[in-house]
C-alpha cells in the first residue's frame, strides 16, 4: 500500500509540474522608457491574474524603437505585443505583420468602454477592413492660450464656437508692439501636421484624395492653408519659424513668446513645467472653419497590436486588452494623453483639478467627435518629421510663412514632391 | 627695432583675436551655466550670470547630474574610445612594420586597397555594417562601437608604415643577429622606438571614437551603454530651450577630453608635427 | 632621423632573411580582417544594395537602376549634391587657409606660443554635438549673441540657421571654426620641415617676409598643402553631427548634404536600397576628387631638392 501511496503522490507531483511547465511567456515591447516602472508594474498585475503567463516587458527610446522593430520584423523575431502608432499601423498590417484581431474585438470587448471613433483608425484596409491593434490612449491638438494676456486686453476666452474671425480678432489684439519691434506675438505657428490639419479639417477640408493614396489638398484645405500663412506674412499675428530658430518650437507658447497656440494636447505637461505660475493659461477646441464643422476632430490613437506569428495569440490578445485598458493607471499617461479607455478617461484623476488647464474635460468631449487624420505611408517622408522635419509639407508651409516662396508655388512643389513619395508606396 | 616691436604687436594682437574666437563659445558654454532661463532669454543677453556667487549657483549642475547619468555616459565614452584607440595602435602597428620591412605577394595591391579606404565616408559602409552588426547579435552592446574602429585604421598603418620605413636597416640588422625573430623584432625594437607616432595616433583614434555620434545612434539603445554625445543629442530634444541646463550639459560633456587633451598636449601637437605626417 | 647613424654597422650589406612569407600575414592579419570586414565586404554590399528596394521587413527586390533613375529624376536629389558641393567649396578653401595662417603665426618662437596652439586646437577635441549645440544659442536670431552684437553696430543679422540662404554657410562656418586647429597642426608640420637654410639664404638675398612667403615657404609647403587639401575634402563630405545637432538639414532641404540624406533615407524612411545608391554616388564624387588630384598632384606640387 505504502508503494501505491508513493506513485501516487509521484504522479500529483509530475501532474504539478507540467501545469507549471505549461507556463508560457509573452514578450511586450513598448516605446516610453519614461514610464518603464509604472507599466512594470501594470505587467505584475497581469501575471497575478493569470498566472500561467510570463511577461517579458521591454522599454526602447522612441527614436530607436522603429528601426529596432523592423529589424525584428525581418528576422522573425517580433514580440507577441508591441506598441503601435497611427503612422505606421497601415504599412505593418498592409506587410502581413500584425494579427487580425477583429474577432477578439467582436467577442471579447466591449466597445461602449472606449471612444469608438478611434478603432476605425486602427482597421485595414484604412477605415473600412478589419482591426488590427487596440487603441491605449489618443491625443488631438488643441487651442493653447495665455489667460492672463486674455485678461489684460479685455478678450473674452475662447469656445468652442469660435471662428476664424474671432481668433483673428484676439490675435491682432495679443500682439504687442512696442519701437517697432514685436514684444510679444498674439500666435504661434510653423508647418507641423499638430499645427496645420486640425485647421484644415475643422474647415471641412482634405489634404489627401479620398482613396487617401494621393496629395491632393482640397479648395477648403487650400483655403486653410492660406489663411494660416497669411497670419505671419499678411496679417503679422505670428512670428516667421525662422526668427525663432533657436528656441524650440513646443516653447515658444509656456515662455510667454506668443499669446495663443495650436499643437498637440500632450504639449499640457511640458507647459506647466515652464510656466509654472507665470501666467495662467487654459486650452479650448480648435477654431471652426468657414466651411467646417465642429464635429470634425483631428485626431489620432496610440495602440497596442499582436505579432501575426505569435504562437500564443489568445493570451497575446489578454495582455493587449489589459495593457490597452483595465490594467492601465492615469499616471501612465503624460498629462494631455487621453485614455481610450472611458472607465479610466471619465474618472477623476483625468480631470485633475486645481491643475492649469481647469479645462481637460474639454477634451472628453471632443472625444464624442468623429476623428480623422492624414495618415499613409510615407508619411514621414511627404509630410516632413523627426530627422527629416525640414522636408515635405512642412518645409513648403515654412517656406511660405518665411516669405522664401509664394502659397501657389509652394503648394505646386509640394504637390508633386508628395505625389513622387506617395506614387512608390500605392502603386 | 622699432620695426620688430610693431610686428610682434600685431602678431600678438591677431594670435589673441582668434584665441578668442576659439574660446569664446567655451567661456559661453560656462556663463550660462550659472543662469536662470529667465536670464538666458534677456536682451541683449548679459555677461554676468544671475546666479553666480549666490544661493543654488550649481542649481544646474544639480539638475543635470541627477536626471543625466553623466558619470555613466563619462565612463562609457572612455571605455569605448580607450579600447578602439588601443586597438588601432596595435593592428596599424603590426599592419604599418609588416608593409615597412617585409616582403610578400600582394603587397602593394594590398596596402594601395588600405589607403583608398580611407577616403571612403563611414555612411557608406554603415548600412552594411548595421546588417553585419545585427546578424552578429551585437545590437545594443558596445562592440559595434569598438570592433571596427579597433581593426580599421588606413590613416593609421599609413602613418606608421613612413614611420618604420625611416628607421635604419642596421638597427634591423644588428637585432636579427642577436637572435631576434620577427615578433621579438617588432616588440622590442619597434613599437618602442614608435611612441610618438603611437602616442600620437593613440590621441586621434581616441578623439575620432569620443566625438563619434553615428555609430552610437544607430547601435545603442539603452540607457546605461549611451556615449556623451549621444546623450547630449536626447538631452537637446529633452530640454529644447532651457538652453541653462544644455550649455551646462555641453560643457560637463567637454570637460573629461578637455582634461586629457591638456595632459597630452604635447604628443598632440608635437607628435602630429613631428611624425612625418607630410603626405 | 639622425639617432640611429652611430650604429651603421657595415658588414651586413644583404641583410638577413629574418622572416617568413606567413609571418607578415600573421603581421597584417588584424588589419586585413577589418580591411575586409568592415570596409570592402560592405562597399560591395552595398553596391549590389543599391539595386534593390528594401525596407527591411520584406526580403529585398531587385530593381536594377530604379533607384538610381528615381535619384537622377529627383530635383531634391539635385538640391542636396548642390549643397554637398557647395558645402566643400566653401568648407576645404576656409579651413585651409586659416588652418595655414594660424599655422605660421605659432610656427615662431616667442612666449606662450604652445598656449596659443593649444587654445586653437581646443575645438578639435570637443565633441561636435556640445559644439553644435553652443554655436546653435550663439547663432539665434534673437536671442543669440551674435545679433545682439550685431545690433550694436545697427547690423540686422539674419536667421543664420533659419534662413536657407544661411543655413548651409553657417554650418560651414562652424564647421570650420571647430576643425581649423587640426588643419594647423597639419600645416605646422609641414612649416616646421622646411629647412631653416633656405629662410637665411633667402633673407640674404635681401627678400621681405612677404616675398619669402610666397616664393619659399608656399613652394616648399606643397607637399603638405596637396596632403591637407585630399584630408579636407575628405573631411567636407563627413558633415553630419554638426547638421544633426544644428539644423536637421533644414529649413527645406537647405542644408541637407548627401551624407545627411543618406542616414535620412536608410534610417528615418527606411529605403536601404536608395541610401545605398546616394551612398555610391558620394564614394563616386569622393574618389574622383581624390583621384584627379593624385594625377594633378605633378602639376603644382615641389619637392625639396
Amino acid at each position: 500500500m505504502k508503494k501505491i501511496g508513493w506513485i501516487v503522490l509521484l504522479m500529483i507531483s509530475l501532474l504539478v509540474f507540467t501545469t507549471m511547465a505549461e507556463q508560457i511567456t509573452l514578450r511586450y515591447w513598448m516605446w516610453d522608457p519614461s514610464i518603464k516602472a509604472k507599466v512594470q508594474a501594470a505587467v505584475g498585475r497581469f501575471e497575478s491574474i493569470h498566472p500561467n503567463i510570463k511577461v517579458e516587458l521591454t522599454t526602447i527610446e522612441p527614436r530607436d524603437y522603429w528601426t529596432k522593430l523592423r529589424i525584428m520584423a525581418s528576422t522573425n523575431k517580433l514580440p507577441d505585443v508591441f506598441n503601435m502608432s497611427s503612422g505606421y499601423i497601415e504599412e505593418w498590417s498592409a506587410n502581413g505583420l500584425l494579427l487580425d484581431i477583429q474577432k477578439y474585438v467582436d467577442t471579447d470587448l466591449k466597445i461602449s468602454d472606449y471612444f469608438a471613433s478611434l478603432f476605425n483608425m486602427a482597421k485595414y484596409p484604412k477605415g473600412t477592413g478589419d482591426i488590427y491593434a487596440l487603441p491605449f490612449a489618443w491625443v488631438t491638438p488643441v487651442l493653447f492660450f495665455n489667460k492672463t494676456a486674455f485678461d489684460k486686453a479685455g478678450l473674452s476666452y475662447p469656445d468652442e464656437n469660435w471662428n476664424w474671425f474671432d481668433f483673428l480678432n484676439a490675435a491682432e489684439k495679443l500682439t504687442i508692439v512696442e519701437k517697432g519691434k514685436v514684444k510679444r506675438w498674439g500666435f504661434w505657428l510653423y508647418g507641423r501636421y499638430a499645427n496645420v490639419e486640425p485647421w484644415i479639417y475643422r474647415d471641412g477640408g482634405h489634404l489627401l484624395s479620398p482613396d487617401k493614396k494621393r496629395f491632393a489638398p482640397d479648395k477648403n484645405a487650400i483655403e486653410t492653408m492660406e489663411f494660416l500663412t497669411k497670419l505671419v506674412t499678411t496679417y503679422k499675428v505670428a512670428p516667421m519659424k525662422k526668427d525663432m530658430t533657436g528656441v524650440r518650437s513646443q516653447d515658444v507658447f509656456p515662455l510667454g513668446m506668443a499669446a495663443m497656440w495650436v499643437d498637440g494636447s500632450w504639449n499640457i505637461e511640458n507647459n506647466r513645467s515652464l510656466i509654472g505660475n507665470k501666467f495662467k493659461w487654459g486650452i479650448a477646441p480648435v477654431p471652426v472653419g468657414p466651411h467646417g464643422s465642429k464635429k470634425i476632430l483631428y485626431a489620432w490613437p496610440d495602440m497596442i497590436a499582436i505579432s501575426a506569428k505569435t504562437a500564443h495569440p489568445e493570451e497575446a490578445w489578454e495582455l493587449a486588452k489589459f495593457m490597452s485598458g483595465p490594467g492601465l493607471t492615469m499616471n501612465m499617461y503624460m498629462a494631455g494623453k487621453i485614455p481610450s479607455y472611458k472607465p479610466l478617461a471619465d474618472s477623476a484623476a483625468f480631470l485633475e483639478k486645481g491643475k492649469q488647464p481647469s479645462e481637460k474635460g474639454i477634451l472628453l468631449q471632443l472625444g464624442k467627435d468623429e476623428m480623422v487624420n492624414s495618415f499613409t505611408k510615407g508619411w514621414s517622408e511627404w509630410r516632413g518629421y523627426g530627422a527629416a522635419e525640414g522636408l515635405g509639407l512642412n518645409g513648403a508651409l515654412d517656406a511660405v510663412m518665411n516669405g522664401e516662396m509664394s502659397f501657389q508655388e509652394a503648394m505646386q512643389k509640394v504637390t508633386s514632391y508628395a505625389n513622387r513619395v506617395l506614387s512608390r508606396y500605392y502603386k | 627695432m622699432n620695426y620688430k616691436i610693431t610686428r610682434e604687436i600685431i602678431i600678438y594682437s591677431i594670435l589673441i583675436i582668434f584665441a578668442i574666437i576659439m574660446i569664446f563659445p567655451f567661456l559661453w558654454m560656462f556663463i550660462n551655466s550659472f543662469n536662470t532661463e529667465q536670464n538666458i532669454f534677456k536682451i541683449p543677453p548679459s555677461f554676468i550670470p544671475d546666479k553666480l556667487f549666490k544661493p543654488g549657483m550649481f542649481d544646474n549642475y544639480e539638475t543635470v547630474l541627477s536626471q543625466y547619468h553623466f558619470l555613466r555616459y563619462t565612463f562609457n565614452s572612455i571605455f569605448v574610445s580607450f579600447s578602439a584607440a588601443f586597438g588601432q595602435i596595435i593592428t596599424c602597428s603590426l599592419a604599418g612594420f609588416a608593409f615597412a620591412r617585409m616582403n610578400f605577394k600582394g603587397k602593394n595591391i594590398l596596402f594601395g586597397l588600405l589607403l583608398s579606404t580611407m577616403m571612403i565616408p563611414i555612411q557608406v559602409t554603415i548600412i552594411p555594417e548595421f546588417l553585419l552588426m545585427m546578424k552578429l547579435g551585437w545590437l545594443d552592446t558596445y562592440l559595434p562601437l569598438i570592433v571596427p574602429s579597433f581593426l580599421v585604421g588606413s590613416f593609421g598603418t599609413f602613418l606608421l608604415k613612413e614611420f618604420y620605413e625611416n628607421v635604419p636597416k642596421d638597427l634591423e640588422d644588428a637585432a636579427v643577429i642577436d637572435g631576434a625573430g620577427p615578433f621579438k623584432l617588432y616588440w622590442s625594437v619597434f613599437l618602442p622606438l614608435g611612441k610618438t607616432p603611437l602616442a600620437t595616433l593613440f590621441i586621434i583614434a581616441f578623439m575620432n571614437n569620443w566625438n563619434a555620434l553615428l555609430r552610437p545612434i544607430l547601435y545603442i539603445s539603452s540607457d546605461n551603454l549611451m556615449t556623451l554625445p549621444m546623450a547630449l543629442t536626447q538631452f537637446q530634444s529633452q530640454y529644447g530651450a532651457r538652453w541653462n541646463l544644455l550649455l551646462t550639459g555641453s560643457f560637463l560633456a567637454v570637460i573629461p577630453l578637455f582634461i586629457v587633451y591638456l595632459f597630452m598636449q604635447r604628443y598632440m601637437v608635437e607628435g602630429i608635427t613631428h611624425t612625418g605626417l607630410k603626405g | 632621423m639622425p639617432p640611429f647613424s652611430n650604429l651603421r654597422g657595415g658588414f651586413l650589406k644583404k641583410g638577413l632573411k629574418w622572416y617568413r612569407p606567413w609571418h607578415a600575414w600573421v603581421f597584417i592579419l588584424p588589419a586585413l580582417l577589418g580591411l575586409f570586414v568592415f570596409r570592402l565586404g560592405p562597399i560591395i554590399f552595398a553596391f549590389f544594395m543599391s539595386f534593390t528596394h528594401w525596407d527591411i521587413f520584406s526580403p529585398p527586390d531587385w530593381v536594377g537602376f530604379s533607384n538610381y533613375a528615381e535619384m537622377f529624376s529627383d530635383p531634391t536629389f539635385w538640391t542636396m549634391l548642390k549643397n554637398t558641393f557647395i558645402f566643400s567649396g566653401i568648407y576645404v578653401p576656409s579651413v585651409m587657409v586659416i588652418g595655414l595662417v594660424l599655422a605660421v603665426l605659432v610656427n615662431q618662437k616667442f612666449r606662450g606660443v604652445n598656449t596659443f596652439r593649444a587654445i586653437f586646437f581646443s575645438p578639435v577635441v570637443t565633441s561636435a554635438v556640445a559644439i553644435g549645440l553652443v554655436w546653435g544659442w550663439l547663432l539665434s536670431p534673437k536671442y543669440g549673441l551674435l545679433n545682439n552684437f550685431l545690433q550694436l553696430f545697427n547690423v540686422a543679422g539674419p536667421s543664420w540657421l533659419g534662413d536657407p540662404k544661411w543655413a548651409l554657410m553657417s554650418i560651414a562656418f562652424v564647421m570650420t571654426w571647430k576643425m581649423a586647429g587640426y588643419y594647423m597642426i597639419l600645416f605646422l608640420a609641414g612649416l616646421q620641415d622646411i629647412p631653416v637654410v633656405l629662410y637665411e639664404a633667402s633673407r640674404i638675398d635681401g627678400a621681405t617676409p612677404k616675398q619669402t612667403f610666397w616664393h619659399v615657404t608656399l613652394p616648399l609647403l606643397s607637399p603638405t598643402t596637396f596632403f591637407v587639401l585630399i584630408i579636407a575634402i575628405i573631411d567636407s563630405f563627413r558633415n553630419f553631427q554638426i547638421i544633426y545637432t544644428m539644423t536637421r538639414g533644414g529649413p527645406g532641404v537647405s542644408s541637407t548634404t548627401l551624407v545627411y540624406s543618406i542616414y535620412q533615407n536608410a534610417f528615418v524612411f527606411y529605403r536601404m536600397g536608395y541610401a545605398s545608391a546616394i551612398a555610391y554616388v558620394l564614394l563616386a564624387i569622393v574618389g574622383g576628387i581624390t583621384l584627379a588630384n593624385f594625377y594633378l598632384k605633378k602639376r603644382w606640387v615641389k619637392y625639396q631638392s
